[in-house]
């Protein structure tokens, strides 16, 4: 093995993955080939109602993302084609062309908006609420500094749990993990997106009735926004507009009450100030 | 600030590869990446004792003449050979452990870590699989050796010390190799369990920087470089405990 072999291989390997990352830099052909082809493709993570879910008598998939979905399709008069994404798949899906766009629980930062581009309207606005067990005696946020916090790995709570508010985060496969490791003992709260948990502790009020959500206040409200491969302005201008469109009109605020989000503030102030334009 | 120089000047020549290594620059994400480089090797050198040892106590207990030994290994031996590694530590993690927590009163007095639930899961695992192979060898031993040792008046344990395992583990070592080699690999269940392995590491960040390409470059070479060692000093063995005209 000499040096100069050594040093082709590495080139070799350099130059390949430069060819890779190239590819997300192409002319903006999406806005023409979603017409073209008639369809839209959606990236959607179904982790659960009220944001995405398979009906378990239909098998349907349902939620305020897919309704989204499919409010966005009909906008641009065209069909909805949805894929469904995981949080370690859903970037590569999009950029390596499977997905036109994500509708997948992704809310902006300012990492992401480094490597993707966004819808600059968001459909929603979503923060993190605790689970906790009613004896714990857990008040706020504070409270859980030195203690386990059980997330899921998908979710972006992890760092402000840990640097803000020093808690140790353990961070399971999915929500459902997150809240049997909840029950189980094994941390003292489980973080999630509010209107999730929210609705789970209604919904099987019987099993989860020795918890609730106490904190006064939501972590880290943040903006969900639709996210697209960099450089594609005119499909990001023309989903800007349509969820423009579906603000001012309040259907997006008829899908958030039809999904059964119990937050909708933000989307009644969008409403509102929209719809005065 | 050497280090630190270090780290940006890295980043900066990966991100001219196109590779975004950004969040080495950063306190969090950087810190628990680093950590689960550590966890990794802990794991790593914590388990494959375990899974040895374990693995060795197992294969006695399988060509024991004495059911009430070998029976109930036998059955743990095909539950845990035949099932996915994942799945058992889920159910370990998740189940097990939850009814520990209930009879010791409460999860604030089980010393049970998800550390530990790891090192039993895959660690038992491995061992399952070195005792098939110690007991392939264990047989292979010629009934005239331990008839002449039973001869010269060896009790059945001095047979099996003194010249069943020894032979038996020199013709079971590249399968007990290969058990290890997939033992390191298994140790990246853990992340099922948030056990902050260096997956788990890799998970957390990449599902905020979606950076999933670097970091699985990182992870490959990572677990190679392990496996690289494991295999050398394997192979190492082999030949120090080679007994030289006896073919093994």
């Amino acid at each position: 093995m000499s040096a100069k072999l050594t040093a082709k291989i590495v080139f070799g390997l350099a130059l390949s993955i430069t060819a890779l990352s190239g590819t997300q830099a192409s002319a903006d052909s999406t806005l023409e080939r979603i017409k073209g082809r008639g369809k839209l493709t959606v990236g959607l993570i179904l982790s659960g109602a009220p944001f995405g879910f398979i009906d378990p008598k239909t098998q349907e998939q349902k939620g305020y993302n897919v309704d989204i979905a499919k409010a966005l399709a009909a906008d641009l008069g065209v069909e909805l084609e949805s894929v469904t994404v995981t949080p370690p798949n859903r970037v590569q899906f999009l950029q390596q062309g499977k997905v036109d766009i994500l509708i997948a629980n992704m809310q902006y930062t300012e990492e992401r908006a480094k490597v993707l581009d966004y819808v600059p309207t968001p459909y929603d606005r979503a923060g993190g609420a605790a689970v906790v067990r009613k004896d714990s005696g857990l008040k706020d946020w504070a409270d859980l500094k030195g203690k386990p916090v059980c997330i899921s790995q998908g979710s972006n709570y992890a760092q402000p749990l840990a640097e803000e508010y020093g808690a140790i985060v353990k961070g399971l496969p999915s929500q459902p993990e997150s809240l049997l490791a909840l029950q189980g003992g094994n941390c003292v709260a489980a973080v999630h997106v509010g209107a999730t948990v929210g609705l789970l502790l209604q919904d099987r009020a019987d099993e989860w009735k020795d918890f609730a959500i106490p904190f006064p206040n939501e972590l880290i409200p943040s903006d969900s926004v639709i996210w697209l491969r960099k450089g594609e302005a005119d499909t990001q201008k023309a989903l800007d507009e349509s969820v423009k469109k579906l603000h001012a009109s309040g259907k997006l605020l008829e899908l958030a009450k039809a999904n059964r989000l119990l937050n909708t503030k933000y989307l009644e102030e969008e409403n509102k100030k929209l719809s005065a334009k | 600030m050497q280090d630190m120089n270090l780290t940006s000047l890295f980043i900066e020549l990966m991100a001219r590869l196109g590779l975004n290594y950004e969040f080495l620059a950063t306190g969090y994400e950087a810190q628990i990446w680093r950590d689960g480089f550590l966890t990794t090797l802990y794991l790593v050198a914590v388990t494959i004792p375990v899974s040895l040892i374990v693995g060795l106590i197992f294969a006695a207990c399988l060509t024991s003449n004495r059911p009430w030994l070998s029976a109930p290994v036998r059955g743990f031996v095909e539950l845990t050979r035949n099932t996915p590694t994942l799945v058992q530590l889920m159910f370990s993690f998740l189940v097990l452990n939850t009814v520990v927590s209930n009879m010791v009163g409460g999860a604030q007095n089980n010393p049970l870590s998800p550390f530990f639930w790891v090192v039993a899961v895959v660690g038992l695992h491995v061992a399952a699989l070195h005792a098939e192979a110690i007991r392939g060898g264990i047989e292979a031993v010629p009934s005239s050796m331990i008839e002449a040792a039973r001869g010269m008046g060896f009790s059945p344990f001095e047979i099996m010390r003194y010249v069943q395992i020894p032979l038996a583990f020199r013709s079971s070592l590249p399968a007990i190799v290969n058990g290890l080699i997939s033992l390191v690999k298994s140790t990246t269940v853990g992340n099922a369990i948030a056990v902050s392995e260096i997956t788990y590491a890799s998970i957390m960040v990449w599902t905020q920087r979606d950076n999933v390409v670097e970091l699985m470059i990182v992870l490959l070479a990572f677990f190679s470089l392990i496996n690289f060692v494991v295999a050398r000093v394997g192979s190492w063995v082999e030949r120090r405990l080679a007994i030289p005209g006896y073919g093994l």
